[in-house]
């Protein structure tokens, strides 16, 4: 199947160069004060490049959530800034950031929050009516590799399937950024195995810059890049040399 | 069992924990549900308890000042007579006395004040109808001038004790000073119209000594007036017949008993009317409220849903986590239940305000009946509980496990059939609305019920207001179409009409001749005046329903439609028509046809055919007037000095006592009624909005990440309820129009007739206002769409 992306295709490793299109300088994140404050992320530092697959690990706690917040608009920072681009999020008021969420994010949640009352196709349909130039909805669920049950509801669906509408849903828009909160957390391992798999072809094919937050050690793998969060700081960054395939992860 | 009881008691500890924090989480949703029950529950205690102060306050003044049971008036008969009275068998007290008509001439008053005079004892009360003295004292024996006038024109005209009085009796103006001020039982509803509003500041009741009346009458040792009470057993037929049978060769007109009595008359019809009124309103507006706190506490415990699964899959057994949801509605209804009586008490306070022009009692207080507000408030909380138990019940059917996944709107198939072909054609959030229309019917219906009641109250309010301006409209643009009526001392001819003619600024006077009858007709009778017109009348023409004008037949008569069904009368039917004055014919005459006057009912007949009748030349004894309004006042004052007339009534200034007496009830009526509308609006849309938002708040945030704005997130959950205000609304319409003549079909106070006529604007307020309250609810809850918290969706499974 031939589907344009916005960026030029790459699974190379060439990824990486050039301009960041996410910038992060001394993002802080305290919540409450006093004996009750609780600091979630603590000057971090950090450049996103264009096409990149991006994980972050650590465990509960570490700050992997609250960075993703920030990345995708729905949590501000108490000190420091974060930049898409040219659209500056700290300080961004809720119309700025809903349309930044609109424009150029795709979210794939932890427990897939797909509507109930819409199928298949509607989910990811619903996403597209609110974009400018979105894909078919068939052609982002066929990226997924699901083609059948399209008017089905989310409730006659398993986990894993469900999870690829959610994908699907996430990309039908041609965001510029994929992110995705431990989209295998409720997941066995094939069929997490599988989610992967489209989120990595989706990187690949459409080059979506995609950062997929885990606590799961073993999706670092298919990373280019792979940071290590704790207690809020940036712990350790690595590289893979090669990128794993999907289909060869195991947990 | 110990374990059991164990777990149980320190269950029961938590949940009231639960229950407290529950409460206050929901303080919005729990505030307009109290005012629900609070708007049912002061219906029910104000019209109950206004009901029984009405009656009350009748019977203790009936009781107190000795009202009479029967009443005889007759031309002229020796006080000797009033021991043969006494001597009938089945009467106890006579009190014999001398009632006149008189007039009250006030500088300040360009009509003459129309008056009765009757005589009492000089010193102390009279046996039957005495007076309650409200300030000033008792008459002097020693002073023939001193008079003591009823309250109600006093407080209208602001006349104190020690006043002068100008009084015209038998043609001869005398000085009087007003002793005392006082309230009687006959005349409770003072009126000298036969219309059910009292015209207090152009009527006056005098009570003088008798020897002041007795020559100002010529009625020495004389009366002309009987109020007597049954002896214990007496049946009143019997009594009235001797009565009559005693009186007839000293020119009795019949006796009555009080049922014919104008004041108690009057009196009757109200209580009939705040009877019914006092049983339709509160069980519309309790029924109403009822139904939508079934509704809404079902959906309130419905949505603990999760909650409550999750309470059982700890293994709580089904009754505590019932009795804890019980509590919840019980604290509740008992909030509403306590303000509805706070607020009935205030409004029946308002309300029994509002009555005291009409009726004069000594004592006219609001009471709080107990066992009323017992009722009131026990029934709140059996529908609360009723609710509730419904709820849990349903929830406890379902296992666990699958109460504690989210509700599955409908069955897919079912979801699928709405809008899979317009699915296509409208943007899909608009298709996900319409699935959570069509997906829950029954939610939804009740929904748009519960919005649409809101409306017909609303509606109702505002109906009065017509319903009075159309009143006026038929009564006094097209019945009554003179600017006023004088009324002669005696019949006088017809070219005396001439002499009103020639004021300046009487346009024209068209002649009227009125007699007081008594119409029979099998066993039912009813007192009123027969009024004689002319065919071609101008200034008085009746009208049927449709407001075509009748021309009065030229021979029979022509009767109001409740008259004749009072009386059992139909078109072709003959009624018998005792005259009760000039040579006291009988006549009887055909029913010839009905018209549909709304104040008062009417008799009416050509007054040609009248006059003979009556054996007596062409003369008339009141007459319709045009007037030139710029000079209006000139003209009452001029008629007011001549002889022949002894009253008049302008109707621009009735109206204007009309608009200031009636306005105040109807603004009172209107604000409470609109108040209850709206509070239904508010607490239906709002509980429903909440209920939504608790259910679906995962979705519009998981919406909201997606992109969607908070605006397209806020108008998924209100645009459902937008759909149900829009359904509603007509729905209300319609059953406010319905409501409403079905309210004044069973509507017995016959003194007047209230036309189901409600104008475009009242429908249009109507849907504004709930509208605007339904809007108001909903930005409300929109606040709480743009507060919802986005990053907890990321990490709670729904």
């Amino acid at each position: 199947m031939q589907v344009a992306g916005k960026q030029a295709p790459n699974g190379d490793d060439s990824v990486g160069e050039g301009d960041p299109v996410f910038v992060a300088r001394g993002l802080s994140k305290v919540y409450g004060s006093g004996e009750a404050r609780v600091v979630a992320l603590a000057d971090i530092d950090l450049d996103i490049h264009a096409g990149e697959f991006l994980v972050l690990l650590g465990p509960s706690g570490s700050g992997k959530s609250t960075l993703l917040n920030i990345l995708g608009g729905l949590d501000a920072p108490t000190s420091g800034s974060a930049r898409w681009r040219d659209h500056e999020l700290t300080g961004a008021g809720d119309a700025e950031l809903t349309l930044y969420r609109r424009e150029h994010v795709g979210f794939v949640f932890q427990f897939y929050n797909l509507i109930p009352s819409l199928t298949v196709r509607e989910n990811v349909e619903l996403v597209a009516q609110i974009a400018d130039d979105p894909m078919s909805a068939d052609d982002a669920l066929g990226l997924v590799e699901l083609t059948h049950r399209l008017d089905h509801f989310p409730a006659q669906l398993s986990g894993g399937e469900q999870q690829r509408v959610a994908v699907a849903r996430a990309i039908v828009k041609r965001p510029d950024i994929l992110l995705c909160d431990e989209p295998t957390g409720a997941l066995d391992a094939d069929t997490g195995r599988m989610v992967l798999a489209a989120i990595d072809k989706v990187n690949r094919d459409l080059g979506t810059t995609t950062v997929v937050i885990t606590h799961n050690s073993a999706i670092a793998g298919m990373a280019h890049r792979v940071l290590r969060l704790s207690g809020g700081h940036i712990a350790g960054e690595d590289r893979n040399a090669t990128r794993l395939p999907p289909g060869e992860i195991a947990w | 069992m110990v374990r059991a009881f164990g777990i149980r008691l320190r269950g029961v500890d938590v949940l009231d924990l639960k229950l407290v924090r529950d409460l206050w989480a929901m303080l919005p949703q729990v505030a307009t549900i109290a005012l629900l029950i609070a708007s049912g529950i002061s219906v029910l205690v104000m019209s109950g308890s206004n009901y029984l102060a009405l009656l009350q306050a009748m019977d203790d003044h009936y009781r107190n000042e000795r009202f009479a049971d029967a009443f005889a008036s007759l031309k002229r008969a020796p006080l000797t007579l009033a021991e043969r009275l006494r001597g009938i068998d089945g009467i106890g007290v006579v009190e014999p006395r001398i009632s006149h008509r008189v007039r009250v001439i006030r500088a300040d008053s360009e009509q003459s004040i129309a008056g009765r005079v009757l005589s009492i004892p000089a010193r102390g009360q009279p046996q039957l109808n005495r007076l309650k003295l409200v300030s000033g004292r008792w008459i002097d024996p020693l002073h023939r001038d001193e008079v003591i006038i009823n309250a109600a024109y006093a407080q209208a005209r602001h006349v104190r004790p020690g006043d002068a009085i100008d009084v015209v009796l038998n043609g001869r103006m005398q000085a009087f000073r007003v002793a005392g001020i006082a309230l009687s039982p006959e005349f409770v509803f003072a009126t000298r119209s036969a219309l059910p509003l009292p015209d207090d500041r152009n009527f006056v009741v005098l009570w003088a000594g008798r020897e002041a009346v007795e020559s100002a009458f010529d009625m020495t040792g004389a009366f002309n007036d009987a109020a007597m009470t049954l002896a214990p057993g007496a049946r009143m037929e019997d009594v009235l017949g001797q009565v009559d049978d005693l009186l007839r060769p000293y020119g009795g007109i019949g006796a009555y008993g009080r049922a014919e009595q104008a004041s108690h008359r009057f009196l009757e019809d109200e209580l009939d009317e705040q009877r019914t009124m006092s049983v339709i309103m509160p069980a519309v507006f309790f029924g109403i409220a009822a139904f939508l706190l079934n509704v809404v506490l079902g959906r309130l415990v419905q949505a603990q849903r999760e909650q409550i699964a999750s309470l059982r899959a700890l293994g709580y057994p089904t009754l505590p986590i019932a009795v804890h949801y019980f509590k919840l509605v019980t604290v509740i209804a008992l909030l509403g239940g306590v303000a509805g009586l706070v607020l009935g008490w205030w409004f029946a306070s308002v309300v029994i305000e509002s009555y005291r022009p009409f009726f004069r009692f000594p004592v006219l207080e609001a009471r709080m009946e107990p066992w009323i507000m017992i009722v009131a408030v026990a029934a709140s909380v059996m529908v609360a509980n009723v609710a509730a138990a419904g709820a849990v019940y349903r929830i406890s059917r379902l296992p666990p496990a699958e109460a504690l996944h989210p509700h599955a709107p409908g069955g897919p198939a079912a979801l699928l059939r709405v809008g899979r072909h317009v699915g296509t054609l409208m943007p899909l959030r608009h298709l996900m609305g319409l699935r959570s229309i069509f997906g829950r019917p029954v939610r939804t219906a009740l929904t748009i019920v519960g919005i649409s009641l809101a409306v017909p109250l609303v509606l109702f309010g505002l109906f009065w207001f017509d319903a009075i301006a159309h009143m006026l409209d038929v009564s006094f643009n097209r019945i009554e179409r003179g600017d006023g009526i004088v009324a002669f001392a005696a019949p006088v001819p017809r070219r005396a009409l001439h002499e009103l003619e020639a004021v300046p600024g009487v346009l024209f006077a068209e002649g009227q001749r009125s007699v007081a009858v008594r119409l029979v007709a099998g066993n039912r009778s009813y007192r009123t005046g027969l009024l004689g017109i002319a065919a071609d009348a101008e200034l008085r023409v009746q009208r049927d329903s449709d407001l075509n004008a009748i021309a009065v037949p030229a021979s029979g008569v022509m009767m109001s439609r409740p008259l004749a069904e009072r009386l059992g009368l139909a078109i072709g039917d003959e009624v018998r028509i005792e005259v009760m004055e000039g040579k006291r014919p009988v006549l009887l005459l055909p029913v010839e046809r009905l018209s549909d006057d709304i104040l008062g009912f009417t008799v009416t007949m050509e007054i040609g055919a009248l006059n003979r009748a009556m054996r007596e030349g062409p003369v008339v004894n009141s007459a319709a007037l045009k007037i030139d309004a710029a000079r209006e006042a000139d003209v009452w004052r001029a008629i007011r000095r001549m002889p022949m007339v002894e009253a008049s009534s302008s109707k621009a200034q009735w109206l204007g006592l009309f608009n200031d007496t009636i306005a105040g009830m109807l603004v009172v009526g209107a604000v409470i009624l609109v108040g209850f509308g709206l509070t239904i609006a508010v607490g239906v849309v709002y509980n429903s909005a909440r209920v939504a938002l608790q259910e679906r708040a995962w979705e519009l945030a998981s919406l909201r990440i997606l992109g969607f704005t908070r605006g397209e997130a806020a108008g998924l959950l209100l645009g459902e309820l937008a759909f149900c205000v829009a359904v509603a609304i007509p729905l209300g319409l319609a059953l406010g129009h319905w409501l409403i003549t079905l309210i004044l079909s069973v509507r017995i106070g016959e003194s007047f007739q209230i036309p189901a006529v409600i104008s475009p604007p009242s429908y249009a307020w109507a849907a504004l206002a709930v509208i605007f309250a339904a809007l108001a609810s909903a930005l409300i809850v929109r606040r709480r769409v743009d507060a919802l918290d986005l990053v907890a969706v990321l990490k709670t499974r729904d």
